[in-house]
């Protein structure tokens, strides 16, 4: 499919900012008619190449070419001239309106005096939806929607506003497993129809699945493009991250101890009052990774906010080593020995401005170790933060750098110095490697089965099913805030877990 | 240059630049109204530095703008919006002032520190119930600080009705007051202090014990934020709530802890008029120290020292403007807009000065990155795991 003429052609493109080069010299072709991936790890600058693409930056040097002529990009409307969409990784979309409403936003059809030509718009959307075999009703409200059918209307609305090159930032990244294999076959489709296909990801089966060829970024520099037919995933891992890589963790065999976080029928409800988490039971003993899996939005935030104590629990019983915990505070959960590393490490695991020793020492802060009567020992801290920094090979310019500064792999890796430290018999990991590059992730997941080894009783929190099975001894799947079910290590397919996880199937309650 | 020679530098020039551009601004507005702006600011500038009256003068002004400052920056270090030090300093004066003249048969070594407390206690006061209202019901303490700010200057009025705390002796005369307050709660002037270290202020300055109280909270204050574990949690609260809530800290705590000193500060604003210069509480005590402190707080950019020279610069230009006035024939609203245009710059001035510190720890982080190998083999992997299981510090 490489044949073709190339319909884009980027050549030679630097975009710098201030104190980095997002990218450096890319060139990249894509051919009508191919899936082009573009992987890389976090700030390998492809979303600066695709924004450029896609006429929201203008490049410091070089040039695009579109169907051999070159263009000057300035805006988003000028890309869609040229034939140029994008489909977002977080929806565009308004739910109180209609696939054909939300369709045809901003380019509005209208009959002669100025009327809203409805029913011709939901005809054309129904027309785009049969030839491209994407099963979807104009009329349905896009809040009844599921995710996947969501993401069917993103691309709609582009192909709609007459996209011939489509660019899919990070799409499968909100996806459950059967619904990728939806968006495949939609892409699948689309490509026989002529169209072509910029796949971002950094999701390298799914790379390996669905492109004809895959052009790897590292550091705003293009390291290759390969056919997908002709590599494997070490090799695209190499490739990415610039030396052989591990793509499993090697699994520790322990046996799991005494039962150290016991939940028993919890409840916890959102801001609104609506329940988030219903009869949520489950129990994690030292030595074992019980892993939650489900697709996002299903209750995780709020389960794990009622476990560490940042939520209260409406309903039912939490306790930690036999401990009733079910009204207590973070930080009394804490000094159980109750670690935490949350999802958002921007929002609750560091406090971004401060310095890196500082959110080293962030909940020890109190230990008396650290303090003189009402004074912080600095001394001590600064100790304490050296010593976590070189364990957990943390790279800093100083201990005084600000953690912003700090690339996310970094700043999760302190957030893990800081939550390993002094010997907690419990972690409670959410959605732990969300954002990092494959290095990083490796890393943190390296530590949880460490942790696992030492006879930590550890909770993961996870949306990447490739996570959960690597490291999981059992897996619970969590659905509209439920428990649907329970499963041991080897008694379940990602696959059969994807229909637990969309409420295909669940288990009958014992 | 090295790093931190060169951020402190720049910390140094930037509220420098800041005054230049102020001063240039003001030159047009003098050249307009064909004024000599340097013989103007030379007249200035003789008027308020060589002249021992003045430099008390400007020390005098800058006692509440001081404490104001400090109370507001208090506030603004917990990312609380503490509008109400200007009712808060309102109680606290009358309150002190009431200690200070009923309160009979003291020494003067407990009088005074009692009425001084009694004026902290009355600013705390004044400041619970926004916090309360806060941390309870949600309620906005921007709203709520400014509501009781209007409440504030109604009760002093009421307060100085007849058979409250209005001074009987007055009755028949208009001057509506309280009495004054003894000798005993009296803050002591400085021109002792100072006559002994061989500096001549007048005998009329009213320069007195308040500043120097407004010093040491100042500097004690900006030893708290930065040493204690308290002013720890309390830094960490404000950067980032959730982040502090999750490592346990408790939020509630230490803001409804930050929110009562920065009233207690407040209730010290009006003191210095009250104990050391008037005498009493009066319906024409001076107002507006509190929107000043606001000033004062975000040219120090909230930091407790630096509310000391910021204070000292808004005194400079209001005792500045006085001198051009009588000497320059030049209208005081110059200076005031000269005091604007400076504000606006500073925090201009900074804020891009926070831009380029940002941009330069990440570019150094960034360098820092590579600098080894891109991620520990797994043997090393292990051993980080230990030593973690270690545990110790």
């Amino acid at each position: 499919m490489d044949t073709g003429p190339p319909v884009i052609e980027l050549r030679r493109i630097t975009k710098r900012f201030p104190g980095v080069v997002a990218n450096d010299r890319v060139d990249l072709a894509v051919h009508a008619g191919e899936i082009h991936a573009l992987v890389g790890e976090n700030g390998a600058g492809k979303s600066t190449l695709m924004k450029i693409l896609y006429g929201l930056y203008l490049p410091d040097e070089g040039e695009v070419v579109v169907r051999g002529r070159p263009v000057r990009l300035e805006s988003p409307r000028q890309a869609l001239r040229l034939g140029i969409g994008m489909v977002h990784q977080h929806f565009m979309l308004i739910p109180r309106f209609t696939v054909t409403e939300n369709v045809i936003l901003g380019a509005e059809p209208v009959r002669r005096g100025d009327r809203l030509a409805l029913r011709e718009a939901e005809a054309a959307v129904a027309a785009i939806a049969r030839r491209y075999g994407f099963a979807i009703d104009p009329r349905a409200l896009v809040a009844d929607l599921s995710v996947g059918e969501q993401q069917r209307v993103e691309i709609i609305k582009v192909l709609y506003r007459g996209a011939e090159v489509l660019i899919l930032d990070e799409p499968t990244a909100v996806l459950a497993p059967q619904e990728v294999e939806d968006l495949f076959e939609n892409l699948r489709r689309l490509r026989a129809q002529g169209k072509t296909i910029i796949f971002i990801s950094h999701r390298l089966e799914e790379v390996l699945a669905i492109a004809d060829r895959v052009t790897v970024l590292r550091r705003g520099a293009v390291v290759g493009t390969v056919r997908a037919a002709e590599t494997t995933r070490a090799q695209l891992a190499e490739m990415m991250v610039g030396r052989p890589v591990l793509l499993a963790v090697e699994r520790r065999e322990t046996a799991p101890g005494p039962v150290r976080l016991h939940a028993e029928g919890l409840w916890a409800l959102d801001g609104r009052g609506l329940p988030r988490v219903r009869d949520v039971t489950f129990e994690v003993r030292a030595g074992e990774i019980y892993a939650l899996a489900g697709v996002e939005g299903n209750g995780q935030s709020e389960l794990v906010e009622a476990l560490v104590g940042l939520r209260p629990i409406a309903r039912g019983r939490l306790r930690i080593d036999g401990r009733d915990v079910t009204h207590a505070g973070p930080r009394a959960i804490r000094l159980l020995g109750v670690a935490h590393i949350p999802e958002d490490r921007h929002r609750r695991g560091l406090v971004l401005p401060m310095e890196v020793r500082e959110n080293l020492v962030l909940g020890h802060h109190t230990r008396p170790e650290f303090t003189r009567g009402p004074l912080l020992r600095q001394a001590a801290v600064d100790r304490f933060a050296a010593d976590r920094v070189r364990a957990y090979d943390v790279r800093v310019p100083s201990l005084a750098t600000p953690a912003l500064a700090l690339s996310g792999g970094n700043q999760q890796k302190v957030v893990v110095a800081r939550e390993f430290a002094f010997d907690p018999q419990v972690l409670v990991a959410a959605q732990p490697t969300r954002g990092l590059d494959i290095g990083a992730t490796e890393f943190v997941q390296q530590q949880l089965m460490e942790a696992k080894a030492r006879g930590m009783a550890v909770l993961l929190v996870s949306v990447s099913l490739d996570e959960v099975f690597s490291l999981a001894d059992r897996i619970g799947v969590l659905f509209h805030g439920e428990v649907v079910g329970e499963f041991r290590r080897g008694e379940v397919t990602p696959q059969e877990l994807g229909l637990y996880m969309t409420g295909a199937k669940r288990q009958v309650p014992a | 240059m090295s790093l931190p020679a060169r951020l402190l530098l720049l910390q140094v020039l930037a509220p420098l630049v800041a005054i230049l551009f102020g001063a240039v601004v003001a030159s047009g507005i003098l050249l307009a109204i064909d004024r000599d702006p340097l013989a103007v600011y030379g007249q200035m500038l003789r008027f308020t530095l060589t002249r021992a009256d003045s430099l008390a003068s400007i020390f005098f002004k800058a006692t509440p703008l001081i404490l104001a400052g400090l109370a507001a920056a208090l506030a603004f270090r917990a990312s609380l919006w503490n509008i109400g030090v200007e009712g808060q300093y309102y109680v606290g004066a009358i309150l002190a002032a009431y200690v200070g003249f009923a309160v009979r048969g003291l020494p003067g070594v407990v009088h005074l520190p009692l009425a001084v407390l009694a004026g902290a206690a009355g600013g705390a006061a004044w400041a619970f119930l926004p916090i309360a209202l806060r941390l309870r019901r949600g309620a906005h303490e921007v709203i709520t600080t400014i509501m009781m700010n209007y409440i504030a200057a109604a009760l002093v009025l009421y307060l100085l009705e007849p058979g409250l705390l209005r001074d009987p002796a007055q009755a028949g005369t208009p001057r509506v007051r309280t009495p004054e307050v003894l000798p005993g709660a009296r803050l002591p002037s400085l021109r002792p202090l100072l006559d002994l270290v061989g500096l001549q202020i007048p005998g009329y300055s009213s320069l007195n014990g308040m500043l120097v109280v407004g010093l040491l909270l100042c500097v004690l204050f900006a030893l708290v934020l930065r040493r204690t574990t308290f002013g720890f949690e309390v830094r960490a609260v404000a950067a980032n709530p959730q982040a502090a809530e999750a490592a346990g800290i408790p939020l509630g705590r230490v803001l409804f802890t930050m929110f009562l000193l920065s009233g207690a500060v407040a209730g010290l604003v009006g003191l210095s008029d009250t104990l050391g210069f008037f005498g009493y509480f009066d319906i024409d005590f001076p107002k507006g120290y509190g929107f000043l402190g606001i000033s004062v707080a975000l040219l120090a950019r909230n930091h407790p020292v630096g509310v000391i020279p910021a204070a000292l610069l808004l005194a400079f230009l209001d005792r500045g403007a006085q001198g051009v006035q009588v000497f320059a024939g030049v209208p005081r609203e110059v200076i005031t807009i000269m005091q604007g245009v400076i504000i606006l710059a500073i925090v201009v001035a900074y804020e891009l000065l926070t831009r380029y510190l940002r941009a330069l720890r990440k570019r150094e982080a960034a360098r820092a990155e590579p600098a080894r190998p891109p991620l520990p083999a797994p043997g090393e992997g292990r051993r980080a795991g230990e030593a973690a299981g270690g545990g110790t510090p």
